[in-house]
C-alpha cells in the first residue's frame, strides 16, 4: 500500500472513531450503515437519560467518581459538559438511585466504545476490500 | 413551552426514589434489554427487523436466564455458609 493511501487510510479510521464519539451511531453513519447507527444512537441515547433520570445529573461526577466517568465520558465529549456543572457536588446524589444511575450510565459508555471499535473495524474491513479491488 | 422545558429538565436534577427492595432488580431488565440490542447491532451481518428483533430477545432472554441462575446460585451459597 503506497504511503499516500496509508495515510488515508488512518484518516478514514480516526474520523470513524471520532464521529462515533461524538455522536453514538455516527461511525456507523459515514460508513453508510444508516439501520446499526439509527439502533445504536436510539438505544445509546434512552439509556443514558434513563440512567440520569433515575439518578439525576449528579450520577456524572468527574471528582467523586472517577472511576464510573471514565466509562461515562466514552459517551460522547457532552458528558463533560455534565461533569462540569456537577463537580463542584451541588447535585448530590447517594443509595440506590445513585448506584443505578451509575451502572445505566457507565454502561452505555461502554456499550458506545464497542460500538466506535465496530465501526473503525468495518471502515478498515471495507477499506482493504476496496484496495484489493 | 418553556415551563414544559423547565419541568424536563427538573427532572434530571432529583434523582427517583427507589429503595433496597428486592423489586429495585428489575431494574436490571431494561439495561439488558439495550445491551442485548446493541451488541446485537454491532453483530448481525444485514440488520433485517424480524431477524434482528428475533436475534435480540434471545440475548435478552439468556442474560436473564443466566443473571437468575447466577442469583440462585449465589443465594445457595449464602445459604450454605450462614
Amino acid at each position: 500500500m503506497p504511503t499516500r493511501s496509508k495515510e488515508n487510510h488512518f484518516v478514514l479510521l480516526l474520523t470513524v472513531g471520532l464521529a462515533g464519539w461524538l455522536i453514538p451511531g455516527g461511525g456507523h453513519f459515514i460508513l453508510k450503515e444508516r439501520a446499526r447507527a439509527i439502533i445504536i444512537f436510539a438505544v445509546i441515547v434512552v439509556t443514558f437519560a434513563m440512567g440520569l433520570y433515575i439518578g439525576s445529573i449528579g450520577v456524572v461526577n468527574p471528582v467523586a467518581g472517577k472511576l464510573a466517568y471514565t466509562a461515562q465520558i466514552m459517551n460522547s465529549p457532552a458528558v463533560a459538559v455534565i461533569g462540569h456543572i456537577t463537580k463542584q457536588g451541588e447535585y448530590s446524589v447517594f443509595g440506590k438511585p445513585n448506584e443505578i444511575g451509575q451502572i445505566y450510565t457507565s454502561i452505555t459508555g461502554l456499550l458506545n466504545l464497542l460500538c466506535i471499535v465496530n465501526a473503525v473495524y468495518l471502515a478498515h474491513l471495507k477499506e482493504t476490500e476496496h484496495a484489493r479491488a | 413551552m418553556s415551563l414544559i422545558v423547565t419541568l424536563i429538565l427538573a427532572d434530571f436534577t432529583t434523582p427517583e426514589r427507589i429503595g433496597v427492595t428486592p423489586s429495585s432488580m428489575l431494574w436490571l431488565l431494561p439495561l439488558a434489554l439495550s445491551v442485548a440490542v446493541v451488541y446485537k447491532a454491532t453483530k448481525v451481518r444485514e440488520v433485517r427487523t424480524v431477524n434482528f428483533i428475533k436475534e435480540s430477545v434471545v440475548l435478552f432472554a439468556s442474560i436473564v436466564v443466566f443473571m437468575f441462575i447466577t442469583a440462585a446460585a449465589l443465594l445457595g451459597i449464602a445459604w450454605l455458609v450462614t
